[in-house]
């Protein structure tokens, strides 16, 4: 044992534990630092090229695996769907019109969204976290900043949590870390949309602090309420599955399908600026309600 | 010629720590087993260290944990310290104690892999004062933690067959 304490190799060993350490401490405090992105530029393209690669194979599998029955099946349920989504269409462009007459008869000007936004493709998947977070191929470069919302076609996915030079790692809504303020917009109730570790393992979010005489019911869809600046208003979340009691005072949560698969979402837009974004933030004030923010830290 | 086929050697180890890096973070490439994927690299940081002196055994044990603190969002540095350690240790104990065989192989495999899943479990979960974490060590670690495992003996003949393709002349 003397022998090995006195060997240079353990003299090593206590270096590289120190340097470690220090390194440890450096991107605990600092954040993103000059290593990680250094491996962001060795590892990202070859990434992007292994994920496009996986992602072609596991699509031709998944269409390859099914049976001709179930083609059938999905495809009358496709048809059918496509039919319904025709006639809600026809309804939408008289409510559009309508809507359009009655902005002219009011002289309502509506302001342009604005939103920026980039495409990213989800390159890694790490197996150590458990929540489901990704990285996308792209970042500070490409004008990617913590804090940035991510979302798909199908609604909201997460938020950007750390962004290097070409990648950026996203923690998404199934993380016990991200808070959403959100709003049923068939009730027009508000709460906090978040996650558990039992729920994530479902693929569910869970929206807290409902009134417990709320009104939100089966069905309904969550969105984000844009309270906070962190995220724009309106980005839809999910749909409600069921309504529970909290387990801990008298309050009810709402437990929510997300519109998207979370944990196998593939390609990503991260919005990088939008109206009234850190607003709430900038203005200060200790009452509201925080969306986005890592609470375990 | 043994310089030669040290530096081939270590560009080799390199080059499959970078391609397993890719593999598990690939997503949809290996199967999930009860929610779980493989971490391929922390299983070959290890393996790794039985065929390799204590401080080269340290340093490949340290470009493994990068690879896995980079892939994780967490704090760089944390496994690359773990795995430093461990793979020093591991080295110390093939060369004075142990055979090289699979059976050492696995059985270092259960004690270094549980040490390191173990942390990981108390640094990012219990200490991070995340919800039931009971449940997510049963449900989570423990079965990545056995998917890990698996890896190990092919690992181990994979590095194997390099070092005796490749031998070098131990100081």
């Amino acid at each position: 044992m003397k022998d090995i304490l006195k060997g240079s190799s353990f003299k090593v060993l206590v270096i590289a534990v120190v340097v470690l350490l220090g390194l440890i401490i450096y991107t605990a405090s600092a954040g993103g630092s000059f290593i990680a992105s250094l491996l962001g530029f060795v590892s990202t393209p070859m990434q992007g090229v292994a994920a496009d690669v996986a992602g072609n194979v596991t699509e031709f599998l998944d269409l390859d695996g099914f049976s001709k029955d179930e083609l059938k099946s999905l495809v009358d349920s496709l048809l059918e769907e496509n039919s319904q989504l025709q006639n809600q269409l026809i309804d939408y462009a008289e409510l559009q019109q309508e809507n359009e007459r009655l902005k002219t008869q009011l002289r309502i000007s509506e302001a342009d969204p604005q939103i920026e936004m980039r495409s990213a493709s989800v390159i890694g998947r790490d197996p150590n976290d458990v929540f489901f977070g990704f990285s996308i191929g792209a970042g500070t470069l490409s004008g990617i900043h913590e804090g940035d919302p991510v979302i798909t076609s199908q609604g909201l996915v997460g938020i950007v949590t750390e962004a290097y030079a070409t990648t950026s790692k996203v923690k998404c809504l199934l993380s016990e870390d991200v808070t959403v303020a959100a709003v049923s917009i068939d009730k027009q109730e508000s709460g906090v949309v978040g996650c558990t570790i039992t729920m994530a393992s479902s693929g569910l979010l869970r929206m807290s602090y409902l009134p417990g005489d709320t009104k939100v019911e089966p069905g309904d869809i969550i969105t984000t309420s844009g309270v906070g600046g962190v995220y724009p208003p309106k980005l839809k979340i999910g749909r409600v599955e069921s309504v529970e009691k909290s387990e801990t005072d008298v309050s009810k949560y709402a437990v929510i399908r997300p519109f998207e698969e979370l944990s196998t979402v593939k390609e990503v837009q991260v919005i990088v600026d939008f109206p009234g974004k850190g607003e709430d933030e900038a203005a200060g004030d200790p009452g509201q309600t925080v969306e986005g923010g890592e609470d375990a830290e | 010629m043994r310089d030669l086929n040290r530096i081939i050697r270590c560009l080799a180890y390199t080059l499959e720590l970078l391609v397993l890096f890719m593999i598990q973070e690939t997503p949809g490439l290996l199967p999930r087993i009860y929610g779980a994927r493989p971490v391929l690299v922390l299983a070959a940081g290890l393996v790794i260290a039985m065929f390799e002196l204590e401080t080269p055994a340290m340093a490949f044990g340290i470009v493994a944990g990068l690879f896995c603190d980079f892939g994780f969002s967490g704090t760089l540095g944390f496994h690359a310290l773990i795995l430093a350690v461990l793979c020093f240790f591991i080295s110390l104990l093939v060369r004075a104690y142990m055979q090289v065989n699979p059976v050492t192989a696995v059985l270092l495999g259960i004690v270094a892999l549980g040490i390191t899943f173990g942390a990981q479990w108390l640094f990012f979960y219990y200490f991070r004062h995340y919800s039931q974490p009971l449940f997510a060590l049963t449900s989570h670690y423990l079965p990545k933690y056995l998917y890990t495992l698996l890896f190990v003996p092919l690992l181990y003949l994979v590095n194997k067959g390099l070092s005796e393709a490749l031998p070098v002349q131990e100081k």
